[in-house]
């Protein structure tokens, strides 16, 4: 514990000049200004940024990608409580509230509330962060490959299953074209070149930076463009800074939304917009006043941005411990540490506890500067809502395209960025989720050499995959997922919910 | 897309990808089992692939399956329905990105130096979603004047930093 907090101590130390506050106050601000415009997500922010940042020194990178990341999910909640229209998909709960808020002319109240929400949700995380990745990590050193198999499979079927709630078998289609992607290219046993048909350029594989590129931003450009323009509404901002009462008498709502945003923000895959929905829900149903959620609610306000910042820190606990992704732009954020030459995963406890403890120290420092940057130079940040679409979106597509290429020099890496902007349009016209196909990328190099591995071991024995304690709880966990959507599970769940029910009413009735 | 498109969208999809998996999962039983080498045949290279060949055919079975039932294979494709696909406004605006950003992407960075290429890009951007047709040129010079500053603001800002700060080589 305090072996942890000395090391965050001298992680803050490290950050301490002044070049590195520059960094930080611009590069949240960046994001905020990314997060705030619709159609530029996070996730498409910091693929972006990672392009911009690969010559810098590791933590410096990977400081202002994480400003980045924090900056672009709380700036998200401007344009969600000015214009209706959730700046990221995080804050698609932010608008339920925020807006009605804003349309009783309390504007600047409202977006005071979502900062100090993002404030407080992004502190919870950074605590359960510092508190949690050690624990993970060290748990996780007695994964072997059997474990990290059904890892990657429980991480596919659960962000299948939580990215697309309505149709999850889109999700697990996605998660699973992700994982054929990471197929593509020499494979790492006996560097066999597979499905690149001839060609040089795919042997060496897909890299996942183009591809998020493509599949967040060229995607997303398609989208916005499809639309006829927008009215962009000039609200009145009044006072920003929030009364300190009306913030705390929601300490409950906050710590749980809190503590919730940081654990689904932490399942692999399962992002910021998930989290902020699970908090909201659950701050109406434990709230005494369930009536003015959707009506302009404080308290549901403050759940929804509280839940989707904590997620932020929550999606890099497994980042750190695991080496797989919480969330999309923590993705990038995996994918720009391995470009670095940091290697994330159980061992970094042992490696490089140091560098965990350098991430905390980012969430804190990205945190401080969201919130100061947040309460100041709000009306005129807003501004640049008036920006039209048809001149901003010419200089994504130019950054996508240098983005692309900048890392490899390569034109090729231009063609999978276009290819993959494609396929993420089609996707998401066909209610397929993105981000399961971006964390089969990732995982499915550890799932290749791993089941080859575990069979390997167990000379082609398959019992161990689930007869090994951890291997069967995951199983077990997969098969829940799987089956827990299919319908007869469902209504053979609902009978004994009823019949449940029906015998305790007997009961209570038989006793009155 | 409505209720009814998506499952025609579905029924479609799901061919397009039982076929897909089916072809990995071929190439994947004839990828070389590299017995020469004398390696182990539990690491041979296709075994994998192959596993998430069979399960995205399983998968996209289920799919079609759904979309069967749904009735997804009525796919109403009539005169009318094409005219009106290509009448409508949105996926115009969609073709004309989609056209504007590959011509651009694929064919102008390369062919041209970069920043020719990017500000020709640019500024035709710009101007075929903002110039009106039919309103005369002079009035609206400030449309065009303010497409010429962005778009060569653009193209050497990004060229300097990325030729000078990041030391790229520029396509």
């Amino acid at each position: 514990m305090f072996e942890g907090l000395r090391m965050f101590m001298t992680a803050l130390g490290d950050f301490m000049s002044l070049r590195v506050i520059f960094d930080v106050l611009w590069s949240t601000q960046l994001g905020i200004i990314v997060g705030m415009l619709p159609g530029l997500t996070a996730t498409m922010g910091v693929a972006l940024m990672t392009t911009l940042t690969f010559q810098l020194p590791t933590n410096n990178a990977v400081l202002i990608l994480m400003c980045m990341y924090i900056g672009a999910i709380y700036g998200g909640s401007r344009s969600a409580i000015l214009l209706n229209i959730p700046g990221t998909p995080a804050n698609a709960a932010t608008a339920v509230d925020g807006h009605p808020i804003a349309r009783q002319g309390r504007a600047g109240s409202a977006i005071g509330i979502a900062t100090t929400g993002s404030f407080l949700g992004s502190i919870i995380g950074m605590f359960m962060l510092a508190l949690f990745t050690p624990i993970i990590g060290n748990f996780a050193l007695r994964f072997q490959s059997y474990e990290f198999f059904w890892l990657a499979i429980f991480g596919i079927v659960i962000s299948g299953n939580l990215t697309a709630p309505k149709d999850p078998l889109k999700g697990w289609i996605a998660g699973f074209l992700g994982l054929f992607v990471a197929m593509i290219g020499m494979e790492g046993i006996h560097a066999y070149v597979r499905f690149a048909f001839g060609s040089v350029e795919l042997s060496a594989g897909i890299d996942l930076i183009p591809a998020m590129v493509g599949a967040f931003g060229f995607a997303e450009i398609l989208m916005i463009m499809k639309y006829p323009v927008v009215e962009v509404i000039d609200t009145k901002i009044d006072h920003v800074i929030p009364r300190p009462m009306e913030i705390l008498r929601y300490w409950k709502s906050i710590i749980r939304s809190g503590v919730v945003g940081t654990f689904i923000g932490a399942v692999p895959g399962v992002g910021e917009d998930i989290a902020a929905w699970v908090s909201y829900d659950l701050a109406k149903r434990s709230s005494k006043n369930p009536e003015m959620f959707g009506k302009g609610s404080t308290e549901g306000l403050l759940a929804a941005e509280t839940g989707n910042n904590s997620a932020v820190a929550g999606a890099m606990i497994p980042v750190l411990s695991l080496a797989i992704p919480g969330s999309a732009p923590a993705a990038v954020l995996l994918a720009a540490m391995f470009i670095h030459g940091v290697r994330p995963g159980p061992l970094i406890m042992i490696e490089a506890p140091q560098f965990v403890f350098h991430v905390v120290a980012m969430v804190f420092m990205a945190t401080i500067a969201m919130f100061v940057l947040g309460l100041s130079l709000v009306k005129f940040i807003v501004k640049i809502l008036q920006v039209p679409r048809s001149k901003l979106m010419p200089i994504i597509f130019v950054l996508c395209v240098i983005g692309a290429y900048a890392i490899h020099s390569r034109i090729f890496e231009i063609g999978v960025m276009v290819a993959f902007g494609i396929i993420g349009y089609l996707m998401r016209e066909m209610d397929y989720p993105v981000a399961p196909m971006i964390l089969g990328i990732i995982l499915g190099d550890i799932l290749d050499k791993n089941l080859r591995r575990a069979l390997v071991v167990g000379d082609g024995n398959i019992l161990p995959f689930f007869a090994r304690p951890i291997s069967l709880v995951l199983f077990l966990f997969v098969l829940f997922t799987l089956v827990s959507r299919t319908r007869w599970f469902r209504s053979a769940m609902g009978r004994i919910g009823s019949g449940i029910r029906s015998l305790f009413g007997r009961k209570r009735n038989g006793e009155s | 897309m409505n209720e009814r498109q998506m499952q025609r969208a579905d029924f479609i999809t799901s061919i397009v990808l039982i076929a897909f998996g089916v072809s990995v999962l071929v190439l994947s039983i004839q990828m070389p089992r590299l017995e020469n080498k004398n390696i182990n045949p539990y690491t041979v290279p296709g075994i994998v692939p192959g596993f998430l060949g069979a399960i995205i055919t399983l998968l996209a079975l289920i799919l079609f399956v759904r979309a069967l039932r749904q009735r997804g294979f009525q796919l109403g494709i009539t005169r009318q329905a094409v005219s009106n696909i290509v009448k409508n406004e949105m996926i115009i605006r969609l073709f004309l990105t989609l056209a504007l950003c590959l011509v651009y992407a694929l064919l102008l960075v390369g062919w041209l130096p970069y920043i020719p290429a990017t500000l020709i890009f640019v500024f035709i951007f710009v101007m075929i979603f903002e110039y009106q047709w039919g309103v005369p040129l002079f009035k609206q010079a400030r449309t065009v004047l303010m497409g010429i500053v962005e778009a060569t603001l653009v193209s050497v800002i990004v060229a300097v930093v990325f030729e000078y700060v990041f030391l790229v080589k520029l396509p």
